[in-house]
């Protein structure tokens, strides 16, 4: 050991090189929007690295505000615009909370299983476009091509293909078409047998594995320590499902499905491939789901709307003063409303915990140390949508 | 060349000079006219092997069937394009890298034969030449990378600069296995000894091994997934052209598709035959014996030859009779459609790579040319040469 540190040299003792500072973004294809981060390069590595973020802030929370408790919901769509029906949901709970009703039964397996279907279609878009940040550009058109099915189904009962507005304090808009629920279950038959696809063509193809095992390891206790929820957090082993644990709609009580968590299949546990596969997992976990909610909604019938909710629809509907918190489990992870109000048309507080900030704040934890390749695939899968970042 | 040399000097009655240069100008001319309809073909059979991979149709109005004119329509868009300088940049490098990236390539067109006697120069160091002058290519990235004056381009020519030249390692490691058995460096050999021999694939068990390197080597090369990390597109934007525009930029397009026809046509006149059908079924360079055409059609719809090509063979061979220069004439140009066919495949290939496979990262890509295909490329190069001494 001796003998070998009189040997070592110490490289940068006469040769000194710059270190190269890089804006990866806001325009930049892998950002997945426009996150700007702010690395510092020893050549190809990665020494120091700073999120920048706000490109896209639109003062949701403010607007949030000055509108009604209804008006704020199409708000929501535009959050995370790849799970609108997570996030009207998250928001209707809330105001249900605040009010104290609670949303009809045929109305709430509703709820479910189109929360459901867009968690399906949001993780199409984080594996499509993971495939792309590892070099890989076929695997997006074949999601896409599963996601315009479900926005196709999505689109019959809301009237809208991506910020949908659908699901909305004290129930859902209108009800489903007479065969919309065996619609819902072709797909999912259909989709069985794409997911089969995709893990032929990415998730078990050799360079992939090599791209993303042990890559961005992510350890349980900085995961917790940051906030981090959804499949960013399962990925790192944690079992923790809001669905499961804190079952937020009764339909989630009834329906039987497993909570993917991440296993270092092929590195380390908590890395890139662990949360790509456990999105992956998820997919499939939710097709369960749906065939559940599906079966449920062929027997039950009934109102799709609280009754007494629906003068709202007329005059602006103001609860009385106090507040409620209420937090779902959406694609991304926990998203939480916490709403405030002193008795008026709208809240005096609305604040969202959104789930891809808290995930992103990791980011500069885990860039030091590794290559540029390997930010874009980190930044990939901690799959974030600015949108919500930003709020 | 010489003939063509010759030809001009006997149409202007003077020597030297003038029908040199004539001479000159149209190889140089009807090779730059062969790579852009072969580059605007490529980039058109490209977004269609491309769209029909990820369900899609690709390029269907341009031009009525199947978007055929979307390839022109582009290069007519890029040459009005405004021709943009990256502000302190180095004018002069700016401009001038992509026609050095483009020479390279270019030049290495000169050597290449398309069949027996259709060669602009018949070089005795065809393959060498060929390796060594694409190697300047490196040079004209490094200058358009630095010239650009952007960090992304400085490291898409950084990343092709190392790469490039880890890889001209295994490939010429690779290229030597053939020439081994050969004897020769000179490409039109090559036609000559598989037609008499067979393919060079089958000759040896190193000789797929060679092949397998030289093809994964020149991917790299080429800039090919999964090795475009030159200009790998979701981390530096697009890499050293990431400032380009215009008719500039299609230079490094047009870059790209030349030396991937270079590789294609390489694999296939070294290890896949080129001008000769395989099994050496008939022979089209000495075509010669038109009475027992029928039998040989009939031989070669027994092996499974593309059965397109040998009924044109028999029709040929039936129809040419005892004119042996019409017959020859057709042989010929059997043998160059043989060998784009050849070419084609390897192209569409390396296409089909692109659309399925992520791409590696730099120190996999170094990993994999160092510790994998230099180590496989010699290890053909010493089977082979032990197996050339004692079995064959």
């Amino acid at each position: 050991m001796e003998a070998l540190e009189m040997y070592a040299v110490d490289d940068r003792a006469d040769v000194y090189t710059e270190e190269l500072k890089l804006n990866l973004g806001p325009q930049h294809p892998s950002t997945h929007g426009v996150l700007r981060v702010e690395l510092r390069m020893d050549g190809e590595i990665i020494t120091h690295s700073r999120c920048d973020i706000g490109y896209l802030h639109r003062c949701a929370e403010k607007i949030g505000e000055n509108v009604t408790f209804l008006q704020f919901n199409p708000y929501t769509d535009r959050m995370d615009y790849l799970a609108s029906m997570n996030n009207n949901l998250a928001w209707s709970l809330t105001v249900e909370k605040l009010l104290g009703v609670e949303a009809p039964e045929r109305a709430q397996w509703l709820r479910m299983t189109c929360a459901e279907l867009n968690r399906i279609a949001s993780h199409l878009i984080a594996f499509g476009t993971y495939g792309i940040d590892i070099g890989a550009n076929t695997p997006f058109f074949y999601a896409f091509r599963e996601r315009e099915s479900i926005m196709g189904l999505l689109e019959r009962p809301a009237g809208a293909r991506m910020l949908y507005n659908y699901i909305q304090p004290g129930g859902v808009r209108r009800d489903v078409d007479e065969h919309w629920v065996d619609d819902v279950l072709a797909f999912c038959d259909d989709f069985e047998k794409r997911w089969l696809e995709y893990n032929t063509l990415l998730s078990h193809n050799r360079i992939f594995i090599a791209r993303t095992a042990n890559i961005g390891i992510l350890t349980k206790d900085v995961a917790l320590a940051n906030g981090c929820t959804g499949p960013v957090l399962r990925g790192s082993g944690v079992k923790w499902d809001l669905r499961r644990d804190v079952p937020y709609l009764k339909p989630y009580d009834e329906v039987d499905f497993d909570v993917p968590v991440g296993e270092g299949t092929y590195g380390t546990l908590g890395d890139c491939w662990d949360r790509y596969w456990v999105r992956m997992r998820e997919m499939i976990e939710s097709i369960r789901i749906i065939r559940q909610g599906c079966a449920r909604l062929a027997e039950i019938g009934g109102d799709t709307m609280d009754k007494q909710m629906k003068r709202m629809y007329k005059t602006p509907l103001e609860p009385e003063a106090g507040e409620a918190y209420m937090r779902c489990e959406n694609p991304r992870g926990e998203l939480g409303f916490y709403v405030v109000t002193e008795g008026g048309k709208s809240p005096i507080r609305c604040r969202a915990r959104a789930p891809s900030f808290c995930n992103l704040s990791v980011l500069d934890k885990l860039l030091p140390g590794t290559m540029l390749a390997d930010a874009v695939a980190i930044i990939g899968s901690l799959d974030i949508v600015l949108g919500e970042v930003d709020r | 060349m010489e003939r063509l040399i010759a030809a001009f000097s006997d149409l202007t009655g003077t020597e030297g000079v003038i029908p040199l240069s004539l001479a000159y100008a149209v190889c140089i001319g009807s090779l730059l006219g062969f790579i852009t309809v072969y580059a605007m073909f490529a980039i058109w059979m490209e977004r269609k092997v491309a769209a029909h991979m990820q369900v899609r149709y690709g390029p269907m109005e341009t031009g009525g069937w199947h978007g055929w004119a979307q390839s022109v329509a582009d290069a007519l868009k890029l040459l009005f394009k405004e021709d943009l300088f990256p502000r302190d940049g180095n004018k002069l490098l700016f401009f001038i890298a992509p026609a050095v990236v483009f020479c390279g390539v270019f030049a290495g067109f000169i050597a290449i034969p398309f069949a027996a006697g259709i060669q602009i120069a018949d070089l005795d160091l065809g393959i060498f030449f060929i390796i060594s002058i694409a190697a300047v290519e490196v040079v004209g990235v490094i200058m358009a990378g630095w010239a650009s004056n952007s960090k992304y381009s400085l490291f898409g020519a950084v990343r092709e600069a190392a790469q490039v030249v880890s890889y001209e390692l295994p490939s010429a490691t690779a290229l030597l296995v053939p020439i081994l058995v050969v004897g020769s460096f000179r490409l039109g050999d090559f036609n000559a000894y598989q037609a008499q021999h067979g393919w060079l694939i089958f000759s040896g068990p190193f000789m797929w091994i060679a092949a397998l390197v030289y093809f994964i080597a020149s991917l790299a090369g080429c800039k090919r997934a999964p090795f475009d990390l030159p200009e790998a597109e979701s981390e530096l934007v697009s890499g050293f052209h990431t400032e380009y525009s215009g008719m500039r930029f299609s230079f490094f397009f047009l870059e790209e598709y030349a030396s991937m026809f270079v590789a294609s046509i390489l694999m296939a006149t070294l290890f896949f035959g080129g001008t000769t059908l395989p099994f050496n079924l008939f022979d089209l360079g000495n075509w010669g014996d038109y009475a027992d055409a029928g039998r040989l059609a009939a031989q070669a719809a027994a092996a499974n030859a593309p059965a397109d090509l040998v009924a044109q063979a028999a029709r040929a061979a039936a129809a040419v009779g005892p004119f042996s220069d019409l017959g020859n004439i057709l042989a010929a140009h059997l043998g160059i459609v043989v060998l784009l066919l050849k070419t084609f495949f390897f192209i569409f290939v390396q296409m089909w790579l692109r659309w399925t496979l992520p791409r590696l990262r730099v120190d996999q890509v170094m990993a994999m040319g160092y510790k994998y295909l230099l180590p496989w490329g010699l290890f053909a190069v010493m089977g082979t040469a032990v197996w050339e001494t004692y079995a064959a």
